[in-house]
């Protein structure tokens, strides 16, 4: 009997896998389910081109709309599933609709951290996760007004620097003491902050905001060491939640997101989990993590689907991602929390610098300032788990693939 | 204006192995010589228009630096995201010393 492979998210992983599942030549039905109305998007686009008006939506779309029909992918778009049932393999819908299962990927990714301070219930606050949420700021970007942006990592940073090029007046707020400073330390941080701070962006580290003012609109904010910044909007980047309330009571394993194994099953047979939501064991650090990029989306979501088809494919991509900021390509592979040493190609002041996160001689991390060739050069290193001389590594003259050989 | 092929650049400027970025006619052409054979392809890579001649050619597929889009240069094909859509490929042919494109 032909089987039902159930995706839920209509996500980047949502419809990667809905793909590859047909590529790899799945019979029987493939039903892709999504809250958000549109059809699967990348949401990069959403806190740089798309939100400078640059990009139209279409540009953004995963594939085209009709290419799902014609893949014979069931979609229901706009739908919330509510509830896994695990035991009658069925998930249910909002609106009570049943859809029964074989196979099953989680890939709702997550939403995003909400602030809870007086005054954040105020008009005129934003957050970023949907191209919806996208439109919203971008009705707010007229040249000239004060956005305040509260939080620096890549989606507070990456809006920053658009709110910037669209010409208006940017505060940026974080309890750190850098942008990007759980991810990249204190050094690659302070470059990034001179970036920020040479386009003109006010930045206040080491503060966090505690009151959102204004009467019906925000028109300031308070800050814990007393600084009191006026704005005519705020978008505030703290970072996601996954989104896992869908499997309360269906015995799914759930910590930091939905616990999978190197093949993204979760410990409930015939349901898996990819992207975002997923924290995935990854045999090449042996350790689990959770990463909300967009490369694992896309890969990690082709990859469940495999392993949905039985094929058995470990997931054991180097980790990466970019993040495009003023006219600095910021590129990053593989994944560290602490480095023992921390190695510089290049110089960390100049417009062009490859840093590498060194642990027990190796390269856990590489993070690349306009240097995306030296970037994909060190993958494979980071991926063989070799032992580098460290000298050569530093050495701006000595060809990167050369250690790759060795 | 006509396709024709136009005269484009010496061989000599593309050496094995390499690929160079050069306007033909107002469109920016790479041209990549892979062990003696050329190809000419559209250098604007259809994501965000990345020079592709700034990347990474292995084989037959050149890799975008900005954000990994992979192409095949012989038939256009995207390999990889995010690229949306394929690229141009043109052809292309020896003229004693100079390679001529057809644009």
């Amino acid at each position: 009997m032909d089987r039902t492979y159930v995706i839920v998210g209509a996500s980047l992983a949502g419809a990667a896998a809905a793909l590859t599942l047909r590529e790899e030549g799945a019979e029987g039905r493939v039903v892709l389910i999504g809250a958000e109305p549109e059809p699967p998007y990348e949401r990069p686009p959403l806190s740089k081109a798309y939100l400078r008006g640059e990009t139209p939506f279409e540009k953004s779309l995963v594939r085209p709309a009709a290419s799902y029909t014609e893949h014979g992918i069931e979609t229901m778009f706009g739908r919330r599933v509510t509830r896994v049932n695990s035991t009658a393999k069925v998930v249910e819908l909002e609106n009570g609709d049943r859809v029964p299962f074989d196979s099953l990927l989680i890939a709702t990714g997550g939403r995003n951290r909400r602030i809870s301070i007086p005054g954040s219930d105020l008009d005129g606050i934003y957050s970023l996760r949907t191209v919806q949420d996208a439109d919203r700021i971008r009705a707010e970007m007229i040249p000239g007004r004060r956005a305040l942006v509260v939080g620096m990592g890549f989606i507070g940073s990456e809006v920053a620097a658009s709110l910037r090029q669209q010409g208006l007046d940017v505060v940026a707020i974080d309890p750190s003491k850098t942008p990007l400073f759980r991810v990249l330390g204190k050094a690659v941080g302070q470059r990034i902050a001179a970036l920020h701070d040479a386009h003109g962006v006010r930045t206040i580290f080491d503060d966090t905001v505690t009151a959102f003012e204004g009467t019906r609109r925000v028109d300031a904010v308070v800050t814990k060491n007393g600084i009191r910044v006026k704005c005519d909007f705020a978008v505030v980047g703290i970072g996601i939640e996954p989104a896992v309330d869908l499997l309360e009571g269906s015995g799914v394993r759930i910590e930091n997101g939905v616990l999978v194994d190197e093949w993204c099953k979760t410990n409930v047979d015939g349901i898996y989990a990819a992207g975002d939501v997923a924290n995935h064991f990854h045999p090449v650090f042996g350790r689990r993590m959770r990463v909300e990029h967009w490369q694992n989306a896309f890969k990690q979501g082709a990859t469940a689907a495999r392993n949905m088809l039985g094929r058995r494919v470990p997931y054991d991509e180097v980790h990466w991602f970019w993040s495009d900021q003023y006219d600095v390509n910021l590129q990053y592979a593989g994944y560290h929390t602490t480095a023992e040493q921390m190695v510089v190609r290049g110089s960390l002041d100049s417009d062009s610098f490859l840093a590498c996160y060194i642990n027990e001689g190796r390269i856990d991390a590489a993070v690349a300032f306009n240097r995306a060739k030296d970037l994909r050069r060190v993958m494979l290193l980071i991926k063989t788990r070799r032992v580098v001389k460290l000298e050569d590594l530093r050495d701006d003259s000595v060809d990167l693939r050369s250690l790759t050989a060795a | 204006m006509a396709v024709e092929f136009v005269t484009a650049v010496k061989v000599n400027a593309v050496q094995p192995g390499a690929v160079i970025a050069i306007n033909v006619r107002g469109t920016p052409i790479a041209v990549a010589n892979v062990v003696g054979t050329y190809y000419a392809f559209d250098d604007t890579c259809t994501h965000e228009q990345c020079s592709l001649a700034e990347g990474d050619l292995a084989g037959m597929t050149i890799t975008c630096m900005c954000h990994g889009a992979e192409f095949d240069i012989q038939t256009g094909k995207v390999l990889a995201p995010p690229a949306p859509s394929p690229i141009k490929v043109y052809p292309i042919r020896v003229d004693g010393d100079s390679l001529q494109i057809e644009v």
